[in-house]
């Protein structure tokens, strides 16, 4: 009987394995063995190894790669504080019990979030082109003139168009937590007369922490993965000013065809996310350590 | 009375925010039905609705290949996905194999920037000949949503009480009939929002359809991208394909909306 058991619960689970190791560990496994080649689209038949040159290059003389990767760190950085602001108060007025149709607003302010996002960056450059756009028009209209797109403005014009997107994902776990945030402590508050900002700085906030860094952690690795907003909107340019990492490799592997170098800034492009998954990791659990 | 005065300013904020995620859908729903001319004069209000661009998407371009693209490799991707991913979350879920950390590795792998997989899944496919196949998308697809649709399912396996199963099996079915007769029909809204969440997933990615694809094969938001060629020339005729590619989306998400916030925490809020 145990030893069916074990047997039936490990082949429940090899079809998965079998294809994680197919579409996941083969190519993850390949593609390093890549980055160790002058590995070319045009030549493949003569992929030439180099070893760790390509990634030494990479770490001491690409400008290209650290440029998109500072711009990447921009890009995330008011991306997602924005959102996490954003989509705290927008909960919080959400979570009331007294708030107006409610259940409306619920549904209906999530709508950006499942939708393709080469779409919301051909509509927000539609919607912002200095010439056939409502709102460089609109704003001429008031007398301020405003380049969306220029070298100075791109990048943070990007990142308001992933606010609009995905302040409704921030909302949707930040709601769910303040959900299930126990009552007691908020009647608690209440009989000792504490103002609604005391409540809200002292009670919401700290318990709602653990919700905050989860839906920031998933904000975050999901942001680093901007691509389409690029792509629809400004290709990297002005310059190199909007070229975000997942845009650079993209360049460099299928415009330039330098696949061996293009697998190189991957595996770069992985350290560096886990070692941001491991220092916020242990942020978080150094504060939950601390709070008790 | 002093209710309304207390609730009026927030419902005027909510609405304002309900404006700004409104009007660009607004706004490209409208330019669909301009012409080129009226697109170029975006603050005068009149216009004479046109349905050309209508016309021209659904009847002369290939943006109905593309739907039809994109509707096959989101059923394939998901098919497989429940396929493979309900037995494994089972596993993960009763019998717990591998611990917390398996668990997580799935969660991980679904993480990867795609930039990390798109050389080599390039290369294995053009050797296997399969570029510009729906299977190619499939395959790549898979690598984020096979994750989380087990991941998803995790979570609604842990919320169902174990009784169902160990009294199925007292009545004599073997374990496999226990999981599949009984287990699977009593998680079909789960099974639903995981699929139905997966298929959003699939139909909204560009990066590896831009890639994997050609001109047979491309789905839906390839096609979208491909409309701003020259400066506003076309600009009609992408707002009708980008309203084809959104408004399927948004009425899907009013189904799975209630079941994501468990889905996403599912294999989580247990451990």
């Amino acid at each position: 009987m145990l030893r069916s058991l074990s047997a039936f619960k490990y082949r429940l689970l090899i079809p998965l394995l079998l294809t994680i190791a197919l579409i996941l560990g083969y190519p993850l496994a390949f593609s390093f063995w890549v980055s160790l080649h002058d590995y070319r689209l045009t030549a493949i038949d003569q992929a030439q190894w180099v070893g760790l040159e390509q990634y030494l290059t990479l770490l001491t003389q690409n400008a290209s790669f650290w440029n998109a990767l500072r711009n990447t760190l921009v890009f995330v950085g008011i991306a997602v504080s924005l959102e996490l602001a954003l989509g705290l108060w927008l909960a919080l007025l959400l979570h009331r019990k007294t708030t107006l149709f409610r259940n409306f607003f619920r549904s209906a302010l999530l709508m950006p979030m499942f939708v393709t996002p080469i779409a919301v960056g051909l509509m927000f450059r539609f919607l912002l082109n200095s010439q056939l756009g409502i709102v460089p028009s609109v704003l001429r209209a008031f007398g301020v003139e405003m380049d969306w797109f220029s070298a100075r403005n791109a990048l943070l014009t990007l990142a308001l168009i992933d606010v609009w997107q995905w302040t409704p994902f921030m909302v949707l776990l930040l709601l769910a937590g303040l959900e299930s945030l126990p009552e007691e402590p908020f009647e608690a508050a209440k009989v000792d007369g504490a103002s609604p900002w005391q409540t809200f700085w002292h009670l919401t906030l700290p318990m709602l922490r653990p919700t905050i860094m989860a839906a920031v952690v998933i904000r975050m690795l999901d942001a680093f993965k901007v691509y389409e907003y690029v792509y629809a909107i400004t290709r990297g340019g002005p310059g190199e000013s909007t070229e975000t990492i997942q845009y650079h490799i993209y360049r460099v592997g299928f415009l330039y065809f330098r696949l061996g170098e293009a697998s190189a800034m991957s595996y770069v492009l992985i350290a560096i996310i886990l070692v941001l998954v491991v220092v916020l990791f242990y942020a978080l659990r150094r504060e939950s350590l601390a709070q008790r | 009375m002093r209710l309304l005065r207390r609730e009026l300013p927030i419902l005027l904020l909510l609405t304002f925010a309900l404006g700004v995620v409104a009007f660009p859908y607004a706004w490209t729903l409208l330019a669909s039905f301009k012409t080129e001319a009226a697109i170029n004069r975006p603050l005068s209000l009149e216009f004479v609705p046109t349905l050309s661009n209508w016309r021209a998407v659904l009847f002369e371009s290939k943006v109905p290949l593309q739907v039809r693209n994109s509707l096959l490799t989101g059923a394939l991707t998901v098919s497989l996905s429940l396929l493979v991913g309900a037995p494994a979350a089972y596993a993960f879920s009763r019998f717990n194999v591998g611990g917390t950390r398996l668990r997580f590795a799935i969660l991980v792998a679904q993480m990867l920037p795609p930039a990390t997989l798109i050389v080599p899944l390039f290369l294995i496919l053009y050797s296997l000949q399969l570029l510009d196949t729906v299977w190619a998308v499939v395959a790549a697809h898979l690598t984020f949503i096979l994750p989380l649709v087990t991941w998803f399912l995790i979570g609604f396996l842990d919320d169902l009480p174990r009784d169902l199963e160990e009294q199925a099996m007292v009545d004599g079915c073997t374990q496999w009939q226990a999981f599949y007769k009984i287990v699977l029909p009593a998680i079909r809204p789960g099974l639903a929002a995981a699929g139905l969440f997966g298929f959003i997933l699939s139909w909204n990615d560009l990066f590896y359809a831009l890639l994997l694809t050609g001109k047979s094969s491309a789905t839906l938001p390839v096609g979208i991208a491909g409309f701003w060629t020259f400066r506003g020339i076309e600009m009609g005729r992408m707002s009708a394909a980008i309203i084809v590619a959104v408004v399927p989306m948004v009425l899907a998400s009013f189904f799975v909306q209630k079941y994501l916030v468990r889905g996403i925490g599912g294999g989580a809020i247990k451990g």
